[in-house]
């Protein structure tokens, strides 16, 4: 793909820029909002001291926007990071493993689990521990494990059995060095873009999960709970329903784009159809 | 007889380049004329003129006609020229195997250009199948009813080649244009490429063929044109144009004679030894390449080895340089058994060092040229970074790279100029045996004698042992006191250089030897081609 | 191919076995069961007891598995603990909604999508290009019921144009076409952007092969050119995305199902695990995941025949 690399450092910075709001209203949000979040406005009320109005049962909208955002992201974001975590070290291990039935043991069990549905087990472990913020994070995480493994191992492998890793070998460059210089720097950017992209997806889904009831309590302080305690009244008070939308959104578009401008020239989607015309 | 490609005054300009200056062609039916020249003397660029393409930013003028069809104007291509496209000039690129669909069976693409330029096939499903059998046939691939069924990867590198002149012949052009079709074959490959093109002529079909391999050309062309920086320097009957070669002389720029077989630097020792090595390319000693495989270098000597593409040569390397781990068999460095690379000792290391033929993405694109050569001397001599920097520049510019290019990235380096990098980083090793396959592929005549001295100097000086592998059993002959022939992974016969190439005594050698007319290329071309032109390959954009 | 196509399939197999244990744990996992649920603050303590002996909830979980596995094999997926009625009566009367809107989604989805990609990989960089993948980008990014509610309000309520929900349409949706057109716009929205996106990598891939150069120095007129050089090639990374799109798609089916109140499968899946109902929960999964298998299946498979040398199945 010609990009020029103006164009991808605007996409990267772009993608920054809009991942600044949702991010900052999540890591400061919480400090600076009450833990419980008094009820003391008419419900669906707009202005009368509470800025973007307030919710069903009267509660400020923009507390809530604030402090919904640490769980909304927040699991997301740590199931993604513990995903690529257990992912990069499975990967990583099959690809320098040089026994193929050490390989077969690492990598079989993991993709017999990519086809299950992650919508289904985040609604299971969801209803069955409700409120429960890290469990639906540990099931986010393992949903997302085989993915990240399968990928990083492809792309190690690439690197640790390519002409440059052979001629670093033979030049007696120490596994170390290899790994660090060279394979990880290979896998690195692949990696962060891969991330980028699976938080806007888990985002998603969690917020999905919520938004149907089968995740977290229907008053806690959640952008997707919100979106759903509030949506008949998206005429009424429409602030209850776009604000954390739009914070959504933005993390989302933010998450991709930041993602597209990480991504390594070699590895962009339909990186490999290249590979094999070559 | 009136010709069938008509160029006058052909001008190609890029910016402010002249890529093409006032070029005039002409091409008579029925016979093979050959466009001659180094690499960048404008071979492509003229041929893809003939079909009305330019490259993006090229601007062409001039006038050429095909056929009767004018492709090309004083404004640049003409609205005639994408019907002109195979119909009556087909062009073959020079790697050819990249230009067959990976995902598309070879039947239906063949009858597809059948059906897209001949009258007869527009309609008929059947005279375009005949047409595809036919070019089948006149390609020399045998047309059973599977063949066509088969995709691209299910064919062997030579028939690639093949399936994709069978696509142009499909087409049913007048005019062929072949782009170095005789690029890293071997000699018996070029022999019978030789013969396909006397059969194309035969068959009633016009070819220009471009090449800088001045013996295919004299064995197949009636007539050269002879190309240097864009402009016509000489044209007429090959013969003319291209006298017959002299004999092989000794080398001139040559530091130094070279060893002679029976020279003293041979020791008796023997450096590296695999005995009994079979070597097999799948998991679970399937798809066995090497049998039972003996070959031995001494200190101080050179043992070449030679066979047909795919009898093996690179697989036997890379066992001996430890990085194909999937063998059985013992290697051994002056007598102590040598494990698989990566069981190595950085001792062990240093003494075997390998240079392979494809070298331009061994080079990480991070670092500069200089930085990773230097690295050898680092790790392997224990040199601080400074010294290694400085051994790498010396060992650099004597193999002809100035440091100048050497301190840049590999991607703005020539295909030759990073192949004697690549020897520079293997040599820092001060290697006890170093093994080199093919590496002069990409090297014009005075790079390869740079190379072949400082081999030779190595080999007198420090008694390095040198493993070669390569086609040109010339360059062979002069470097080599012992020869291997390998074929189909086996040792089909070995002995003393000379006593084997005088008195052959398997069929393999007699093949590469009754090949050997079209291989006694020595690699300068006679064209009046400045020396210093980089010529080897374009560096990659 | 055929060898290829025998142990992908054998893998397959493999694949739903060990998801149906996974299923089967995991269901198991959740904490209070049916009869909790039901008679949650009328019932005693040992009318629960009853209730669970009753519903076989009180044997080792070893057991209930071999069970649960034997009647699969022979086709019984369980009895629903809330209505009585067999799962397979559950499953027959949902699935049929969910299967024409997933139906209809892919049918239009494919060809929009390589529509898209094809246009804006011919005309990478160009206006058309940058106009399109912002668009997708930005549906992409909206959550789906977001986009679900936004739709519902603005067409069906302020409007008037389409109907907001199924409620009443019972058994003779598919009688009333104009019930899809925003569930299917939704789940549209969601999918199209990653696989045009994906063909659009393709293509430009293709377009600077040698194979399609080379077509195109043999006469290969261009509309020809992209049809039958092209795309094949380009088709290569959408295969794959689609078959994970399906994954995506299931998610949306979810979503939409609820908010459109459409009588089908993800909503029995909702309300089943709403209500701890383990054997429908348990039954409605491990179909959901076996589609899903045969999705990954398919895609491998075509993979396979589009770029014959890229090893899928190690």
């Amino acid at each position: 793909m010609k990009q020029g690399p103006a164009r991808r450092r605007r996409r990267t910075a772009g993608g920054a820029l809009l991942l600044a709001p949702p991010g900052t209203a999540a890591l400061v949000g919480p400090f600076v909002t009450p833990a419980d979040i008094p009820s003391d406005g008419m419900p669906y009320a707009r202005g009368d001291g509470h800025p973007l109005g307030t919710d069903a049962l009267g509660r400020d909208v923009l507390t809530l926007v604030l402090r919904g955002g640490a769980s909304a992201l927040g699991v997301a974001c740590a199931a993604v990071a513990l995903a690529v975590a257990v992912g990069a070290v499975l990967g990583l291990a099959a690809a320098a493993s040089h026994r193929r039935w050490l390989d077969d043991l690492l990598m079989r069990p993991v993709e017999l689990l990519l086809p299950l549905p992650s919508f289904l087990v985040i609604s299971v472990v969801g209803v069955g521990w409700r409120g429960q913020p890290v469990a639906v994070a540990l099931a986010v995480a393992a949903l997302n494990v085989p993915a990240v493994a399968r990928l990083l191992r492809a792309t190690a492998l690439d690197a640790a059995s390519g002409p440059v890793a052979e001629a670093m070998r033979l030049q007696g460059e120490s596994p170390t060095r290899i790994l660090f210089g060279h394979v990880g720097r290979a896998v690195l950017p692949v990696a962060a873009a891969d991330a980028g992209t699976r938080v806007g997806a888990t985002v998603f889904t969690v917020a999905a999960a919520n938004f149907l009831g089968l995740g977290l309590d229907p008053t806690s302080p959640d952008w997707g709970v919100l979106i759903a305690a509030s949506r008949e009244a998206l005429f009424v008070q429409p602030w209850a329903v776009c604000a954390p939308t739009l914070l959504l959104v933005m993390f989302t578009v933010g998450a991709n784009l930041l993602a597209d401008g990480l991504m390594p020239r070699g590895a962009e989607p339909g990186g490999r159809a290249a590979a094999w015309n070559q | 007889m009136e010709p069938v490609i008509e160029v006058r005054g052909l001008t190609a300009r890029a910016g402010t380049a002249t890529l093409l200056d006032g070029i005039d062609l002409t091409v008579a039916p029925g016979e093979v004329t050959a466009l001659v020249g180094p690499s960048g003397s404008g071979k492509t660029t003229a041929a893809l003129a003939l079909l009305g393409e330019a490259a993006p930013g090229v601007r062409l003028t001039g006038t050429v006609s095909v056929a009767g069809t004018q492709v090309v104007s004083a404004q640049g291509p003409t609205g005639s020229a994408p019907a002109a496209r195979g119909r009556l000039v087909a062009y073959m690129p020079q790697h050819p195997a990249h230009a067959l669909h990976p995902a598309r069976r070879i039947g239906p693409v063949l009858t597809e250009l059948a059906r897209l330029h001949r009258p007869d096939s527009a309609r008929s499903r059947s005279a375009a199948a005949a047409h595809a059998a036919v070019a089948l046939r006149t390609a020399g691939l045998p047309d059973g009813g599977t063949i066509r069924r088969r995709f691209p990867h299910q064919f062997s590198g030579g028939q690639r080649q093949r399936v994709a002149l069978a696509q142009v012949l499909a087409c049913g052009p007048r005019v062929v244009v072949l782009d170095e079709p005789s690029t890293g074959l071997d000699t018996v490959a070029r022999m019978r490429l030789a013969g396909e093109l006397t059969r194309l002529v035969d068959g009633g079909i016009t070819v220009l063929l471009l090449s800088h391999d001045l013996d295919l050309v004299r064995a197949v062309a009636a007539r050269t044109v002879l190309l240097a920086r864009g402009r016509v320097v000489a044209t007429g009957p090959t013969e003319d144009v291209l006298p017959a070669e002299p004999p092989p002389a000794p080398p001139a720029s040559a530091s130094g004679p070279l060893p002679s077989p029976e020279g003293d630097s041979r020791g008796e020792v023997t450096a590296l030894q695999a005995h009994g090595l079979s070597a097999w390319i799948r998991p679970g000693h399937r798809g066995e390449v090497l049998h039972d495989v003996t070959v031995g270098v001494r200190e101080g000597g050179c043992t070449a080895i030679v066979g047909p593409s795919g009898s093996g040569k690179t697989v036997l390397a890379r066992c001996l340089a430890g990085l194909h781990e999937r063998h059985r068999g013992r290697i051994s460095l002056f007598g102590e058994s040598l494990p698989v690379l990566r069981h190595r000792t950085p001792r062990q290391i240093r003494g075997v060092q390998y240079v392979w033929q494809e070298v331009r993405n061994s080079f990480d694109e991070r670092r500069t040229v200089v930085e990773q050569v230097a690295r050898t001397a680092v790790r392997l001599r224990r040199l601080s970074p400074e010294a290694a920097e400085r051994r790498a520049t010396e060992v650099c510019e004597r193999l002809g790279l100035a440091p100048g290019d050497t301190r840049r990235h590999a991607a703005s380096l020539s295909g030759g100029e990073l192949q004697r990098a690549a020897l520079a980083r293997a040599l820092l090793a001060e290697p006890d045996v170093l093994i080199c396959d093919e590496i002069t592929t990409a090297l014009d005549a005075a790079s390869t004698e740079l190379v072949t001295a400082e081999l030779a100097r190595l080999r007198r000086e420090s008694h390095t042992a040198v493993l070669w592998i390569g086609h040109d059993l010339e360059l062979v002959e002069r470097l080599a006191d012992d020869l291997v022939v390998l074929d189909e992974g086996t040792v089909v016969e070995s002995g003393g250089c000379h006593s084997v190439l005088s008195s052959p005594g398997s069929e393999t050698t007699r093949l590469l030897l009754r090949s050997r007319h079209l291989g006694t290329r020595s690699a300068s071309p006679s064209a009046p081609a400045p020396p210093d032109v980089r010529g080897e390959e374009e560096p990659c954009p | 191919m055929a060898r290829y196509a025998l142990r992908r399939c054998g893998w397959t197999v493999v694949q739903l076995a060990v998801l149906s244990v996974v299923v089967f744990l995991l269901t198991n996992l959740l904490p209070g069961d049916a009869a909790t649920v039901d008679f949650n603050e009328q019932a005693g303590l040992d009318q629960v007891a009853q209730l669970r002996e009753q519903m076989g909830l009180d044997r080792p979980l070893s057991e209930r598995f071999v069970d649960w596995t034997g009647s699969l094999l022979t086709g019984d997926l369980g009895t629903s603990l809330v209505g009585g009625e067999p799962v397979s009566e559950v499953l027959s009367r949902s699935v049929g909604v969910t299967a024409a809107l997933a139906a209809i989604t892919l049918l239009l989805l494919v060809p929009l999508a390589v529509v898209l990609g094809l246009l804006t990989g011919l005309r990478a960089g160009g206006r058309t290009d940058r106009v399109v993948s912002a668009v997708t980008l930005t549906l992409a990014s909206v959550p789906d019921f977001v986009l679900a509610l936004l739709l519902v309000g603005v067409v069906s309520l302020r409007l008037g144009w389409l109907p907001a929900t199924w409620v009443g349409a019972d058994d003779q949706w598919w009688q009333r076409p104009e019930l899809f057109v925003l569930p299917v716009t939704v789940l549209l929205a969601r999918t199209v952007g990653g696989l045009s996106r994906q063909i659009r990598a393709g293509t430009i891939a293709s377009l600077n092969a040698g194979y399609t150069v080379q077509a195109r120095r043999l006469g290969v007129p261009p509309a020809r050119l992209v049809l039958r050089h092209v795309l094949p090639g380009a088709a290569v990374p959408g295969v794959q995305e689609l078959a994970r799109a399906g994954d995506q798609l299931l998610g949306g089916v979810l979503v939409t199902e609820a908010v459109f109140a459409i009588p089908g499968t993800a909503t029995a899946l909702v309300e089943a695990v709403r209500n701890r109902d383990v054997p429908t929960v348990q039954a409605l999964t491990l179909a959901l995941a076996a589609v899903a298998c045969l999705l990954n299946l398919v895609a491998d498979l075509v993979g396979r025949r589009l770029a014959p040398r890229t090893e899928v199945l190690r």
